[in-house]
């Protein structure tokens, strides 16, 4: 009885800490790889600078990724396997370049990154792009529990923080800026992170 | 050899008959308005800097905002996070239809603070005078401040079930029920506002029965503007939880649906929503799981000249 008690604690235990866990190594996270995902967003930003598109892996496993080339006229969204030859014959196809997308492709697998994509915001009537990186590790999949994704964002210049360290709007206007209706926090000047119930 | 007086009659009525009947289609497809008769309808109109009625917009960038809406119709934007999906998807109707009556109803709006399209007289409360302009942190919608004044202007003008609990505007409700457009105030508002005949299948809750759906919605395509009433957390996913809502989220315009060779359970479809077209394959599976309604619109035929 006694020791069924302390299975149940110690259970417990391991529990909490595994999902509470999350809000605390989201920094260290990014340190701990900071080249693989310094270099992704790099990669990203350098082919979406020629032709725009963002990837999204669709399982937990890695397997299957939706690729969304925007044109002029239309964004066409087309879903693969990982390796599969239509996907290599499709980046072609619209003209993308196939070792971006492959090598983005490879390092989001290694990362458990499930989005990247460039997004705009405005500040002053004028718009601006930042680069979101979602991740998915593993270690937080707890069954029937909702999932929950770190955010990265990546800004072109330098942001603008109060003391906790939350993104502001401006130096002047000194307002929490929310993208995707998320509060960010600050990693460096540069790129921020989040937790959210939402890749995307 | 000449056909008798009864049947040369017969061909004259027929003839005749035919006729009428290709000028009545000719009026069911043909815009009520250029987009270059609303450009110079905006451009020969003077409009204050500011006006007294809507004290955070300014009237260049309202301008500007409108006429952006008239060259690239498709781009208009509901906002990051917003229940405007709605009113983005009826957005589509009125800019393409009759682009002139929009303009001329935006700008009395701005001048005068009410407005009126067809029988329909917007009266917005004090609360959307104020709020139209200073919606942030939506995306585009930021710089974008006529369309935050017809959004809001409509989501205060049409109340449906959604707005049970929440009847009135307050800061943010732009995010809640407040904004959202339920099954049947959405095919009320196409009836009520723009005058189009609405042949709808589908409801809030319970998806309507199409034994074959590729071909249903081939036939719509044909008939008039085509929406889609659809489960949005399976189209535009955002989450990899297994248990997801099910029920209808979003509208979409459907453009055109094709099946693909050599893959029969497959499908492209080509639908516009969040300011563009998307070219999209899915499974004719997937597509019946996710749609809840499909609405046809079609004009009300012009009355015959006596």
């Amino acid at each position: 009885m006694k020791h069924g008690l302390s299975y149940r604690l110690i259970f417990l235990t391991v529990l909490a800490g595994t999902t509470s866990c999350t809000s605390l190594n989201i920094t260290n996270y990014y340190h701990k790889h900071r080249y693989t995902l310094d270099g992704m967003e790099q990669v990203y930003q350098k082919a979406y600078q020629a032709r725009h598109f963002s990837i999204e892996f669709t399982d937990r496993a890695f397997d299957h990724v939706s690729l969304e080339f925007d044109t002029d006229t239309l964004t066409y969204i087309y879903e693969f396997a990982v390796g599969e030859r239509r996907m290599q014959d499709t980046i072609v196809k619209y003209g993308y370049d196939t070792a971006a997308i492959n090598n983005l492709i490879t390092n989001m697998q290694s990362m458990e990154c499930t989005w990247i994509n460039n997004l705009d915001y405005y500040a002053n009537e004028t718009r601006h792009s930042l680069i979101y990186i979602s991740l998915w590790p593993k270690a937080f999949n707890l069954p029937f529990v909702n999932k929950k994704y770190y955010i990265l964002t990546y800004f072109s210049q330098p942001q603008y923080f109060d003391a906790e360290g939350n993104l502001m709007t401006g130096r002047r206007l000194r307002r929490i800026r929310k993208i995707n209706g998320e509060t960010f926090r600050k990693i460096n000047a540069k790129v921020c992170y989040t937790i959210s119930a939402q890749f995307r | 050899m000449t056909p008798a007086p009864r049947t040369s009659l017969l061909l004259l009525t027929l003839s005749l008959c035919l006729l009428l009947l290709a000028a009545r289609g000719m009026a069911a497809d043909t815009p009520a308005s250029s987009p270059q008769q609303a450009l110079d309808y905006l451009l020969k109109t003077k409009l204050p800097d500011s006006s007294v009625w809507w004290p955070n917009i300014k009237s260049s960038l309202f301008t500007a905002n409108l006429r952006a809406n008239l060259l690239a119709p498709l781009a208009m934007y509901q906002g990051t996070n917003t229940n405007f999906c709605g009113y983005a998807a009826l957005s589509y109707l009125a800019l393409h239809d009759d682009p002139l009556a929009y303009v001329r109803f935006m700008l009395a709006l701005y001048t005068d603070g009410q407005a009126t399209w067809g029988a329909t007289h917007f009266n917005p409360s004090p609360a959307i005078h104020t709020a139209a302009g200073t919606l942030r942190l939506k995306g585009i919608l930021d710089i974008r401040p006529a369309d935050q004044l017809w959004f809001l202007c409509l989501a205060d003008h049409f109340k449906g079930y959604l707005n049970f609990f929440f009847p009135r505007f307050h800061p943010g409700s732009e995010d809640t029920f407040w904004a959202a457009v339920n099954y049947g105030k959405f095919n009320r508002i196409i009836h009520e506002l723009f005058g189009y005949n609405v042949r709808a299948k589908g409801s809030d809750l319970i998806r309507p029965h199409i034994p074959d759906l590729f071909d249903y919605l081939s036939d719509c395509l044909h008939t008039g503007l085509t929406y889609l009433y659809v489960n949005n957390t399976y189209l535009h996913k955002k989450n990899h939880n297994k248990f997801k809502g099910s029920f209808p989220t979003h509208f979409i315009v459907l453009d055109a649906i094709r099946k693909i060779p050599d893959q029969p359970d497959r499908i492209d479809i080509v639908y516009w929503d969040y300011g563009g077209r998307t070219l999209r394959q899915v499974s004719l599976r997937f597509l019946k799981k996710i749609t809840f309604g499909v609405t046809v619109c079609t004009k009300e035929p012009a009355p015959p000249t006596p």
